[in-house]
C-alpha cells in the first residue's frame, strides 16, 4: 500500500516551548443530570489548583467548536467573576485537538498573545443519549453523503464502521478476537485500580470477553467504548514559567497532525486498516529527537479496540500488521508490560471524555502521581485521532 | 441539536449528489459518476475529482459484479429504525471495474457463514423499509455469485 491516502500537517518546530502545569478531571459518570457546561467548569477548577494559579492567571482558553456548548471564554469569565481579557482559539479540545492544542498554544504564547492558556473538553453524552441519534452518532447522521449513501443500509453507527475495519485487519493481518480482547482487558485492568473510572468496580478476564456475544461482530460490547458525562483540562504555559511553578514540569517535547484525504469517509480510505497517525507520529518524534523505544508510556484515543491496535502499529511501536501479538498477553499492563498502554483505561473503561483524559494520565504518569503507575515513566505519548485527522503528543518531564 | 428528515434513514432520493444513484437504483441499475478528464470514477460524488481537479463527470452504469471487501453481522439496532432488520449484514463490496471503489450496501439472501472476504457477489435490488418511517427506496444490495 502506498502511503498517498494522506499526508502530514506542516507545524513549526515548537519542542521544550511549553509545559503542561497543571491538569484537572471533571467527575466522569453515567448519565448525571449535569450540563457541559458545569462539567467544563469543575475540570478548570481542578486543572487551576493543581497548578496553583488563581483564575485570573489565565489568559487564553482553547476548546472545540463541534457541539456549540463547550465552556468558552464568556463562561470562564461569568464563572470565575472575572473580566479579563482572553485569547480564544478552538483548535483545542478533545480528540485529535487534546494532542494538537499544545501547538497551537505554544505558537499564541511565542507570539505574546497569552501567557498562560487551558485546553478544555467536556461532554454530557450519556445525559443526552436519549436522543433519537443522540450523541457521538449524530454528526455521522447528519453529513449528507454518509446520510445518503451508508446510513441508509445500516452501515452505522461508529461501532458498525470500526467492526468492518476490524474484520478487515483480521483477514489482511491474522488479527484474532482474543488480541482485540487483551487490549480490552488491559484497560479494564487499569480502570479497576483508577478511582476515577467510570468502571473500577468491574473486573474483565479474556475469558469472559470471550464468552461475551457479538453486538456488531466482529465486536463484543467490550471493544466499544463507553458513553459518559465527564471531561478534563490542561493548562499551559512557557517552560520558563512553569519552573517557578508548583508542579513539576512536564514539557512539550514533540506534536505531529497526519491527515486523510478521504476525510470521514472510512469506506473510501485508501488503506482501510490504518489511521493517519501514519502521516502524524514521524513528525512529532522527529520533533522531539526520540523515537517509539523511548517512551515509557503510551495513551491513545480508544473508541474501539481495532483503534488501539491500528494506532499502536501506525505510531512505530511494532510492524505494521503486528499488532495482534505484540498486545497478547500483558505488552500493555503498567506494572511491565513493554509499553503500559492507557494505564487509566481509557475510553473502554475510564470514560468517553474523547481523549482529554488521556493527556491528564500521561502528565499524572510523567509525574509518578498515577493510579496505576509506571515506574520511572519520563517519556509519554498521546495519540488522538478523529478519522480524518489524527494527532501524536509527545511529553518529556524535565 | 441537529433535526433529521422525517424519512430518515431513507435516502433522500432528491439531493442532488447522489440523485442519480437512486434514480439508476429505481431502473435497476448501479451507477457512479466517473471524471471526464481522467476516466477515474468519483465516488463519493464530490463536485471535483480528487485525482484531476475536474468538475465535469458523467453517470455510469456498472456491472454490478463486485467483491465482498469486508462486512459486519449487525445484531443490535443502534436507532429504532432498524428494530426489525436485526440481524442483517452491511459492509463493503469493492467493484469489479475498479477495486478502490467500495460501495456500502448489504449483503442479503444468504447465511452470514458463507462470507468470506474477496467473495465474488453481484448487485439486486431490494426495497428499503424501516420501522416507523413511512415509504420506501428501492436501493442496490448484493448476494454471492
Amino acid at each position: 500500500m502506498t502511503a498517498d491516502w494522506g499526508f502530514p500537517s506542516d507545524l513549526d518546530d515548537v519542542s521544550g516551548e511549553v509545559a503542561i502545569a497543571g491538569v484537572g478531571e471533571a467527575d466522569h459518570t453515567k448519565a448525571s443530570g449535569r450540563t457541559t457546561k458545569q462539567i467544563g467548569a469543575q475540570a478548570i477548577e481542578r486543572a487551576l489548583a493543581d497548578a496553583g494559579l488563581t483564575p485570573r492567571d489565565v489568559d487564553g482558553i482553547m476548546h472545540t467548536p463541534f457541539d456549540g456548548q463547550q465552556f468558552g471564554a464568556d463562561d470562564y469569565r461569568a464563572h470565575f467573576g472575572t473580566t479579563h481579557e482572553m485569547w480564544t482559539s478552538t483548535a483545542g479540545g478533545g480528540m485529535v485537538w487534546a494532542g494538537s492544542a499544545p501547538h497551537e498554544a505554544a505558537l499564541a504564547i511565542r507570539a505574546g498573545k497569552a501567557r498562560t492558556i487551558v485546553n478544555v473538553f467536556s461532554v454530557a453524552w450519556a445525559t443526552q443519549r436519549a436522543d433519537m441519534v443522540g450523541g457521538p452518532g449524530e454528526v455521522h447522521a447528519a453529513e449528507l453523503f454518509k446520510q445518503n449513501l451508508e446510513v441508509p443500509f445500516g452501515w452505522f453507527p461508529q461501532p458498525v464502521y470500526f467492526a468492518t475495519i476490524a474484520r478487515r485487519h483480521m483477514h489482511e493481518y491474522g488479527t484474532t478476537p482474543a488480541q482485540l480482547g487483551a487490549i480490552a482487558v488491559a484497560c479494564r485492568r487499569h480502570a479497576n485500580r483508577t478511582p476515577a473510572a467510570v468502571l473500577r468496580d468491574k473486573p474483565l478476564t479474556l475469558e469472559q470477553y470471550l464468552a461475551s456475544p457479538t453486538i456488531c461482530d466482529p465486536f463484543r460490547k467490550e471493544d466499544c467504548c463507553l458513553i459518559s458525562d465527564g471531561g478534563g483540562a490542561y493548562v499551559m504555559t512557557s517552560v520558563e514559567r512553569a519552573r517557578d511553578l508548583r508542579r513539576p514540569v512536564i514539557e512539550v517535547a514533540g506534536v505531529g497532525v497526519g491527515n486523510s484525504r478521504t476525510r470521514t469517509y472510512w469506506a473510501q480510505q485508501g488503506d482501510f486498516t490504518a489511521t493517519p497517525q501514519v502521516f502524524a507520529a514521524p513528525g512529532a518524534f522527529r520533533m522531539a529527537g526520540l523515537s517509539p523505544a523511548d517512551v515509557d508510556v503510551l495513551a491513545c484515543y480508544d473508541p474501539f479496540t481495532i483503534v488501539s491496535l491500528m494506532q499502536i502499529e501506525d505510531m512505530g511501536f511494532c510492524k505494521k500488521g503486528e499488532g495482534g501479538p505484540f498486545v497478547e498477553g500483558t505488552t500493555l499492563h503498567f506494572d511491565g508490560g513493554r509499553i503500559p498502554y492507557n494505564t487509566h483505561g481509557g475510553m473502554l473503561s475510564h470514560a468517553y471524555v474523547l481523549g482529554i483524559a488521556h493527556v491528564v494520565e500521561v502528565v499524572r504518569q510523567l509525574r509518578g502521581e498515577a493510579a496505576a503507575q509506571v515506574k520511572d515513566a519520563e517519556i509519554g505519548v498521546y495519540g488522538g485521532y478523529t478519522g480524518p485527522q489524527a494527532s501524536t503528543l509527545i511529553l518529556r518531564r524535565r | 441539536m441537529t433535526s433529521f428528515r422525517r424519512e430518515f434513514p431513507l435516502p433522500d432520493t432528491e439531493w442532488p449528489p447522489t440523485r442519480e444513484f437512486w434514480a439508476a437504483a429505481a431502473r435497476g441499475e448501479l451507477a457512479l459518476p466517473r471524471c471526464d478528464a481522467c476516466r477515474r470514477w468519483r465516488w463519493y460524488p464530490d463536485a471535483t475529482c480528487r485525482f484531476c481537479g475536474s468538475a465535469s463527470s458523467t453517470w455510469t452504469a456498472v456491472s454490478g459484479r463486485a467483491r465482498l471487501f469486508s462486512w459486519s453481522v449487525v445484531r443490535r439496532a443502534f436507532i429504532p429504525q432498524l428494530a426489525a432488520d436485526v440481524p442483517y449484514v452491511a459492509g463493503l463490496v469493492a467493484i469489479e471495474e475498479d477495486p478502490a471503489v467500495r460501495i456500502v450496501t448489504r449483503i442479503v439472501d444468504c447465511e452470514p457463514a458463507v462470507l468470506r472476504i474477496d467473495l465474488p457477489v453481484r448487485v439486486v435490488f431490494r426495497p428499503l423499509r424501516f420501522a416507523g418511517v413511512r415509504g420506501e427506496v428501492t436501493a442496490p444490495m448484493f448476494v454471492p455469485e
